[in-house]
């Protein structure tokens, strides 16, 4: 963080003259990462520098997805969630607007608030008792008496995360207060996206309750499998086919051959889908409400057939989503070798209530720590990890070269595609991530010499 | 595709707390002969999964099963009431008859990689408390601390308590028709649910 807290609302103004020194070096990335030639250094999942590298300029760079606006109805509906690995207090305010604070009591530093979700109307620290507004802003402070004559509560404020946007119900927050509109940030992802979350005029809506797990595996394993593999679809999970196929065999032949594209964003993002109309996993009361004619009207042919059908996606650098499934998530990181699993269950606003029963039994059925597809991704990541410290292990780089040069604009699909059977946006997600760590992030630019920064990135 | 939801969960809930007042020994404990019984009904349930002849242990299910274990989110003491998820929310596991058996036949299918080679698991049951519900029912409590070792190291434990709904067959038997499974966890301390409670 820079060291004057001015990314902050106007009610978190500098405080005397507090800086930092530089306290953690910058490692130089682009020889981990050959995203020309798919080979990536699998230090990069385990190096705690490398760690704490993401977390100045990934975590504290980017949009993260904060939560969904149906959960937030009236003024004092709070949720409490992470940015990385600072944690943050998202509330209605009294003009219902939603803002994001860091959770932290801006006296002694203690979690400000500690349940998960609920109502209130103002946030008290049990510590000492200073007390928060809805729009962060320090309302009491026991014993102010005490303070010198000039402290003054204004410039105590909650630490507010100065960018906050919503895309279609999506809520996303930036540490950076210059951060690129939203929208600009997605770019043609939006199409990919709106075949989730656009099939309802009214718009979509989260069920009750956050699925949270937790497990060995780096953030990244999960980020870059859900925007580039659907190559593991049918071996990692071989059962879950099985038991989903209307033989109980599993899929036929030509299923598992699918044709399909594989959308890579420039920033990182990434989708893949079949584009075979058999080649589809739904809950058969969902299949059965939509009017599949009006979403070829709202959406266009190319976007029923394709990115509606199933798929995978994840918004750089960890928000994912699964959108037959219903499953959006987003991977909080917990030191390199440990991530934290938040699913939320998403449905369309006008469906009737049974058949927002049906996507919900089937997305906890098949995705959440019970889902009978999810228990094998994450044995897989766990796996992956728990070996990756070996010294020589760590050392032989991991193989991201399918579809190599397949890259391409197909004339269908916006943006640029590959095929569905590909590691493309996996090369593109991890060469943003290269660009991006090696380059300062707005804390790191701003009110900083050039001296500080020559040390810095030495 | 076979989806396993075309049963809403609301249609098998059985409702645990419609206790019958008519029956004068209704919320009564039962007769130390019976919680033997029943005791040792929860035992064999307990040998059977860890045995992992889960084809074996659906049997000590009635048709109309509802298994369902909500999410615990913590909340400001004045919300408490909301603590624990309701129906139809987002759930470890909201399951009927049906698709408890769908799950256990990806498990026969010998491709489900999170449980092969499979894990060793000790499912400890106790504070086994029964009473009657209504003629021929009962309302059971316990609690578990399930043990998971799996491959070399890894290691779980899963704590929390059950609600059974349970009904006396004519034979003198019990089949459950409702469990409820509160796990005593907010995150989730495991990379999956790959046993049942």
């Amino acid at each position: 963080m820079s060291s004057d807290s001015s990314n902050t609302s106007p009610a978190n103004q500098a405080i005397g003259t507090m800086r930092r020194p530089p306290l953690s070096r910058n490692i130089d990335v682009s020889t981990l990462v050959d995203a020309d030639k798919g080979l990536i250094d699998r230090s990069i999942y385990t190096n705690e520098e490398i760690y704490g590298q993401e977390m100045r300029r990934i975590f504290a760079r980017n949009w993260l997805f904060l939560a969904h606006t149906s959960q937030f109805q009236k003024p004092g509906d709070f949720f409490t969630t992470f940015m990385g690995e600072d944690p943050v207090l998202v509330a209605m305010d009294k003009q219902k607007n939603i803002r994001a604070y860091l959770n932290s009591c801006r006296h002694r530093g203690v979690r400000l608030c500690r349940a998960d979700e609920g109502r209130t109307k103002m946030f008290t620290c049990t510590y000492h008792g200073w007390s928060f507004d809805l729009a962060g802003a320090l309302q009491s402070v026991p014993n102010q008496d005490a303070y010198p004559e000039d402290f003054q509560k204004e410039n105590w404020g909650l630490i507010e995360v100065p960018s906050l946007a919503v895309y279609k119900g999506l809520i996303f927050g930036s540490w950076d207060p210059d951060a690129e509109p939203l929208e600009e940030t997605l770019g043609d992802m939006r199409y990919y996206m709106d075949a989730m979350l656009d099939r309802d005029p009214e718009g979509t809506e989260v069920v009750g309750g956050v699925m949270k797990w937790q497990l060995e595996g780096n953030w990244k394993l999960a980020a870059e499998q859900f925007a580039t593999d659907w190559y593991h679809v049918n071996m990692s999970h071989a059962s879950a086919l099985m038991v989903l196929s209307p033989t109980g065999k599993g899929p036929k032949p030509e299923v598992v051959a699918t044709p399909g594209r594989q959308y890579l964003s420039p920033k990182g993002h990434g989708a893949g889908f079949p584009t075979h109309p058999k080649s589809r996993f739904d809950a058969a009361p969902v299949h059965e409400y939509y009017d599949y004619d009006a979403l070829r009207e709202r959406l266009g042919d190319e976007r029923v057939e394709g990115p509606l059908t199933t798929g995978h996606a994840t918004v750089f650098p960890s928000f994912s989503y699964l959108p037959v499934n219903g499953s959006i998530r987003v991977w909080h990181p917990k030191g390199p070798d440990k991530m934290e699993v938040w699913a939320w269950i998403l449905v369309d606003k006008s469906m009737p209530q049974e058949v927002k029963d049906a996507q919900r039994l089937y997305n906890l059925r098949t995705f959440g720590p019970s889902g009978i597809f999810e228990a094998d991704d994450g044995e897989n990541w766990s796996e992956v990890q728990a070996i990756s410290h070996g010294f020589v292990t760590n050392s032989v780089p991991l193989n991201f070269q399918m579809g190599v040069g397949s890259e391409r604009e197909d004339g269908v699909y916006p943006g640029t595609t590959s095929e569905l059977y590909s590691d493309a946006a996996g090369r593109s997600f991890y060469r943003h991530w290269a660009t991006q760590m090696n380059t300062p992030a707005w804390h790191e630019t701003q009110h900083k010499t050039a001296e500080d920064q020559a040390e810095s990135d030495q | 595709m076979a989806p396993p939801n075309n049963t809403a969960p609301a249609d098998a809930a059985g409702s645990a707390e419609a206790v019958d007042t008519s029956f004068e020994q209704s919320g009564e404990l039962v007769d130390a002969e019976l919680a033997y019984r029943v005791q040792q009904f929860y035992f064999l349930e307990a040998e059977l999964l860890d045995d992992g002849r889960y084809a074996d242990w659906l049997d000590i299910f009635d048709d109309d099963l509802f298994y369902w274990a909500p999410l615990r989110t913590n909340r400001l003491r004045r919300q408490a009431a909301l603590s624990i998820g309701a129906e139809g929310e987002a759930a470890y596991f909201d399951e009927t008859r049906d698709s408890l058996a769908w799950r256990i036949r990806r498990y026969d299918s010998g491709m489900a990689w999170a449980e092969d080679p499979p894990s060793r698991t000790r499912h400890l049951i106790s504070n086994i408390t029964a009473r009657w519900k209504s003629q021929n029912e009962l309302l059971v409590r316990s609690a578990f601390l399930v043990y998971r070792n799996r491959l070399q190291t890894e290691t779980d434990l899963y704590s929390g308590g059950r609600t059974d709904q349970v009904r006396i067959t004519d034979d003198g038997g019990f089949r459950i028709s409702r469990r409820e499974i509160l796990f005593d966890a907010n995150v989730l301390q495991a990379k999956n649910l790959s046993t049942f409670f």
